[in-house]
């Protein structure tokens, strides 16, 4: 029989935390927050606060020096989760700062301990702590160090039950401070600030007795408080690991919404596939996968869309101004451009379960590049590897558009590279016939499947793509510059 | 802040201080009443704002009154709370009683309006609402200007 303590994790209140801490806050542990100012240090402590105290696990926040006080509540109550009523009843700021500035810690020990006594607090917080440490370096020869303090607090507010937060401003380069020791949990906040955009972290440093979510994640501060944005949630996906072995289990195929497409894939797209588009600027990508949508729509499927670019009076953009007006597809359409991947995965995948999507787009990747804040363009690849592989475990069927140069000296799929990261491709390309531009599209690859190795001319029409007969009695077609090999009639 | 918030603190302060004060105080009860009034409001906020940010809040209070009642102004305050609210309480007692108790109203009405710009109306009333005295009688309330 285990005989062996549980231990209890609270709930943070603050959305996508409790997962990168692994399940929650443990109970009575001594936490520490830090990271450079206006990194949303109390912003943190304040959610959470909020969220967890109740009347029967009140909560103390004792204020030093640092922050004045009052500025604290001033803008404290700009946040949406700062509730008034809790002010009092579970929720008692104390200042500190006379006791600090005396700068006998003896002191400090005293009237915490003595507050601690009176309310019975099950959370409590200092903010912030660097002040009480600036103290210490200006303590007499004899009294009371920092490192005993620490530990006396620490003994103190485990023995009273509370959950503790330490709120300050230490650097990493003096991580063998005692505090640092001490302390069960690390919970690190940094912001990084990459030519016009601004991108904030959060790191679990440190989480006695569980595991929690490795890495930096992302997270953002709005009226409503910090939301995290955890990254584990794309690493730890099955979904890699389940597309090695999913080719040969084709179940169900999706048809296209594009009359002969679905030939050339060999039956239409295998459900749960990611499917990339690549073409030159106005070859028909977004039209591509607004027939998919009208398609999936039409048979009862719904959909989601995450659109980077999107010009409002073209008429196919009304299509899905409509099927979004109608609450048949889902929309992410941003323009900012601080993004994190983690982000737009988090929304896309909460707008997928909650619009039971089963179709998704993503158009184009390369305005998602646009969109990515500066300091993630560099593993942008990595990052779109790990999105492909969170929707591919969710087990819905995706089409990435994506602008491609047009080149005709090589042939390529994507500007990323990242053809390889897709079940089943579709180029696009236009040619010069008799001097004019004509559209031609292939399917590269399908994987586990057969399918056309045509090379289709196709037209845009007001019904939408209409894609002709192969094109047989030409050849260089991807050079661009296509010559007759037979005496037949000109493609048209 | 609407004026209904800036009303309900006027009719509270005034009711508190008559309250405190007692029947047809003189000016010197009413300086009594004030202080006392004001030490309470003082221990309410001290823990949570800090000694030094009500300190500070309150100077600018009797700053921004002075300007209203000029002989309120303390010429050459050293700065010390408690210097300051000695000199408070005896330039009230040296007053009629209409004037120490128009000043004190006025007086603990602009710290509260002060608090309410700086935390909101709903913060300053939860942290002062048990301050407040209920008034002597409801009519003295109403006809108060």
């Amino acid at each position: 029989m285990n005989n062996n303590v549980v231990i209890h994790r609270l709930a943070t209140g603050v959305p996508g935390l409790d997962v990168i801490l692994g399940g929650g806050l443990p109970e009575f542990s001594f936490n520490l927050i830090i990271g450079p100012p206006g990194s949303g240090k109390t912003t943190l402590a304040h959610q959470m606060m909020f969220a967890l105290a109740t009347r029967e696990r009140p909560a103390l926040y004792f204020t030093v020096l640092g922050e004045p006080p009052l500025k604290m509540l001033r803008y404290q109550q700009q946040y949406a989760f700062f509730d008034g009523d809790q002010i009092d009843e579970s929720i008692r700021f104390v200042n500190l700062s006379g006791d600090v500035s005396t700068g006998n810690f003896d002191q400090v020990l005293a009237r915490i301990t003595q507050e601690v006594a009176v309310f019975s607090p099950g959370l409590v917080f200092v903010d912030s702590f660097r002040s009480v440490m600036l103290e210490a370096q200006r303590q007499p020869e004899g009294a009371i160090g920092l490192q005993q303090f620490i530990q006396q607090l620490g003994i103190l507010l485990t023995g009273w039950q509370t959950t503790t937060f330490l709120i300050g401003e230490y650097s990493l380069e003096k991580e063998t401070h005692p505090v640092f020791t001490v302390a069960d949990g690390i919970v690190l906040l940094d912001q990084n600030v990459h030519r016009n955009s601004m991108v904030r972290k959060i790191q679990i440093l440190k989480m006695r007795g569980q595991a929690t979510s490795p890495g930096i994640h992302t997270f953002r501060i709005s009226s409503a408080g910090i939301v995290v944005f955890p990254a584990a949630l794309v690493r730890d996906d099955p979904g890699t690991a389940a597309a090695t072995d999913r080719a040969p289990r084709i179940e169900a195929r999706l048809a296209m919404g594009v009359p002969r497409l679905d030939d050339m894939l060999g039956g239409g797209l295998p459900a749960g596939y990611s499917l990339l588009v690549a073409g030159p600027s106005g070859s028909g990508k977004t039209i591509l996968a607004t027939a998919f949508l009208a398609e999936g729509v039409r048979r009862g499927e719904p959909g989601a869309i995450v659109a980077f670019e999107q010009t409002p009076s073209q008429s196919r953009v009304r299509t899905i101004d409509q099927m979004v007006r109608a609450g048949q597809i889902g929309l992410i359409n941003t323009r900012s451009l601080d993004l994190s991947i983690d982000e737009i995965v988090q929304r896309l995948v909460d707008l997928i379960q909650r619009m039971k999507a089963t179709r998704v787009v993503i158009d184009s990747l390369s305005g998602f590049e646009l969109a990515v804040a500066p300091t993630f363009r560099e593993d942008f690849r990595e990052s779109l590897f790990r999105m492909v592989a969170v929707l591919a475990g969710l087990g819905v069927t995706v089409l990435l558009t994506s602008e491609l140069e047009d080149r005709y000296t090589d042939l390529r799929f994507s500007p990323y590279g990242s053809a390889f990261l897709t079940d089943a491709i579709i180029v696009q390309r236009y040619i010069e016939v008799e001097s004019r531009l004509k559209r031609v599209m292939a399917v590269v690859k399908v994987r586990g499947s057969a399918h056309s190795n045509e090379l289709r001319q196709f037209e845009i029409t007001a019904e939408g793509i209409v894609i002709g007969d192969p094109v047989l009695d030409y050849e260089g077609l991807l050079s661009g510059q296509p010559r007759r090999t037979l005496a037949s009639g000109p493609i048209d | 802040m609407s004026t209904t918030n800036h009303d309900r603190h006027h009719a509270a302060i005034r009711g508190t201080l008559a309250r405190s004060a007692g029947d047809s105080p003189d000016a010197s009860a009413i300086a009594e009443a004030t202080l006392n009034t004001w030490r309470r409001m003082a221990d309410r906020l001290a823990p949570v704002i800090g000694a030094r940010g009500v300190d500070a809040l309150f100077g600018r209070s009797l700053h921004v009154t002075s300007k209203t009642f000029p002989w309120l102004a303390m010429a050459g305050n050293d700065g010390s709370n408690a210097a300051l609210l000695t000199g408070l309480k005896a330039r009230l007692a040296g007053q009629e009683p209409a004037a120490a108790a128009e000043a004190s109203d006025a007086l603990l009405g602009n710290f509260t309006e002060l608090l309410t710009t700086l935390i909101g109306a709903s913060l300053t009333e939860r942290l002062l609402a048990p301050v407040w005295l209920p008034s002597p009688s409801e009519s003295e309330q109403e006809s108060a200007p």
